[in-house]
């Protein structure tokens, strides 16, 4: 392992100790899942590679492998910690969580309100999460099938000219306009106001410009960023699996690192004294579920 | 607000424009990268590397449509600008021009890897792309390459260099860029810029 990517491994460790304790604590169960998966089709992104006649994927895209794993429709609530590959050999590394077959609602706020307290467990109070809807750009579009790849492709590069140039009547293009710039105002939506009340953390804001380039999210989508970074710092959305709804999420843990304070997220107890007492003590701290550093009596 | 242009042959039009959106935006004194323009902070870089500023924080960027197909970026696009227009092509010596689904087993050599990749997977026939960083026309000359994807301005460059346009494969023009986190978090002055820059260039194609 070069110097660099020990330096590396230690600010990765910091964010991570602190997120894998927000979502123990949460009721999720890490997942541990092989480096390389045989290749399918239902796998997403990973770096392929032959061998023995057969076609692999190295560090795919973990929810895709997650979701080819399970065996069984039941609650399923992970995290999971991982580098993943893109086509090449230099990743991304990603903390993500996924929440599989809860009840609609409720499992989006618990998936949001977890985003709460991982941040300011890492000491990131300056985010924000933008929450958009792909039901209603599915409203919009189903009046007009034809201009559906057009109108989502405009969305993801939010694309002035595009909807301009798209032959709709007038006031249909009017209300792709007013949702194309809706951002902050209070939504006329039902289910996302009964989602934002429900967080109620004025970091959040209705947005239905938040659309994000994966065609399985079915509603909620969401994009987290903070000022303090010129990229997202993570984001996820609704999915079905298997007929159960599900949601799941990414933090970016390389942009989460440039926006979190310089602790490893837990208030720890120190233990001093002697070599016997200290480590008698510890163990006890440890049993109890709290943090310690020994520091050794010189 | 931060804005990355693109040094070159798009630089003079970016200012030209960009003027008329933001009073007294000045060009760079010589051999200037960064500088302040009242609330404006300028920076200057290759138009390759203008898409991977604006992926990473700065607001706004202005570089070709080549580049950024090229490599696939994070980043908003809400309209297209009406300079820096030229196209993508194949080209050949003259004297060995076959047409592009001929060119099975080929050696391309271009500075859009990517770009020449795709296009010859669409139509079917394997190739072999070599990545050049300029120059470009000297590869078929020298006989490292049988033919070079590369952009086609008035085509004298081509021309002189004993070379010949087989098929344009793309088209370009300038871009205008926005950071996706400054879309958010600059949502009135950004979009105000966006809606001023269409304005004028409705009013100047008219």
């Amino acid at each position: 392992m070069t110097y660099e990517a020990m330096a590396k491994s230690r600010e990765l460790a910091k964010v991570v100790s602190a997120l894998r304790k927000n979502y123990e604590l949460w009721n999720y169960r890490e997942v541990f899942l092989p480096a390389i998966a045989e290749y399918k089709g239902k796998l997403d992104k990973g770096t392929k590679f032959a061998g023995n006649d057969e076609f692999y994927l190295i560090k795919p895209d973990i929810t895709s492998q997650i979701l080819t794993q399970l065996k069984h429709v039941e609650t399923h609530k992970f995290f999971y910690f991982s580098e993943v590959l893109d086509g090449g050999v230099k990743g991304s590394w990603q903390f993500g969580v996924e929440y599989i077959g809860g009840e609609q609602t409720w499992m989006i706020v618990e998936v949001l309100t977890s985003i709460i307290t991982a941040l300011e467990k890492l000491g990131v109070y300056d985010f924000y999460v933008d929450i958009g809807s792909r039901r209603i750009w599915r409203q919009v579009t189903s009046q007009a099938p034809d201009k559906e790849d057009q109108i989502f492709e405009a969305l993801y590069h939010r694309n002035f000219e595009l909807i301009d140039e798209l032959e709709l009547p007038e006031k249909k293009k009017e209300e792709v306009w007013e949702l194309f710039n809706y951002r902050g105002q209070n939504p006329d939506d039902e289910r996302l106001s009964e989602i934002l009340s429900a967080v109620g953390d004025s970091r959040f804001f209705a947005d239905f410009g938040t659309v994000r380039h994966r065609p399985y999210y079915y509603d909620i989508t969401f994009e987290i960023y903070s000022p303090q970074v010129g990229e997202p710092i993570g984001g996820g959305g609704e999915y079905m699996y298997k007929d159960r709804t599900s949601c799941g999420f990414a933090f970016n843990v390389e942009n989460l690192l440039a926006v979190s304070l310089d602790t490893d997220g837990v208030a720890r107890k120190l233990v001093e004294g002697d070599l016997h007492e200290s480590f008698l003590t510890a163990r006890k701290l440890v049993a109890e579920g709290d943090y310690v550093e020994v520091n050794p009596c010189k | 607000m931060q804005i990355v242009l693109p040094r070159g042959r798009m630089l003079s039009d970016s200012i030209r424009l960009l003027r008329k959106s933001i009073p007294g935006l000045r060009p760079p004194d010589d051999r200037e990268l960064i500088y302040r323009n009242g609330e404006v902070e300028v920076l200057l870089a290759k138009p390759a590397d203008v898409p991977v500023y604006v992926e990473t924080g700065v607001d706004i960027g202005i570089t070709g449509k080549d580049v950024v197909l090229e490599n696939s970026h994070d980043l908003f696009i809400p309209t297209s600008l009406p300079f820096g227009r030229c196209r993508l092509s194949v080209a050949t010596l003259k004297d060995d021009m076959v047409p592009v689904e001929q060119m099975d087993g080929y050696r391309i050599a271009t500075e859009y890897p990517n770009l020449t990749r795709n296009f010859f997977k669409s139509i079917d026939v394997p190739v072999e792309v070599i990545k050049v960083n300029g120059a470009t026309e000297l590869a078929p000359r020298a006989g490292i390459a049988d033919a070079i994807v590369d952009i086609v301005n008035t085509g004298n460059t081509l021309k002189v260099n004993g070379l010949k346009e087989v098929k344009t494969i793309a088209h370009s023009t300038a871009l205008l860029l926005v950071n996706r986190i400054s879309q958010k978090t600059k949502f009135d002055q950004v979009n105000e810029l966006i809606f001023d820059i269409r304005g004028v260039i409705k009013r100047e194609s008219k």
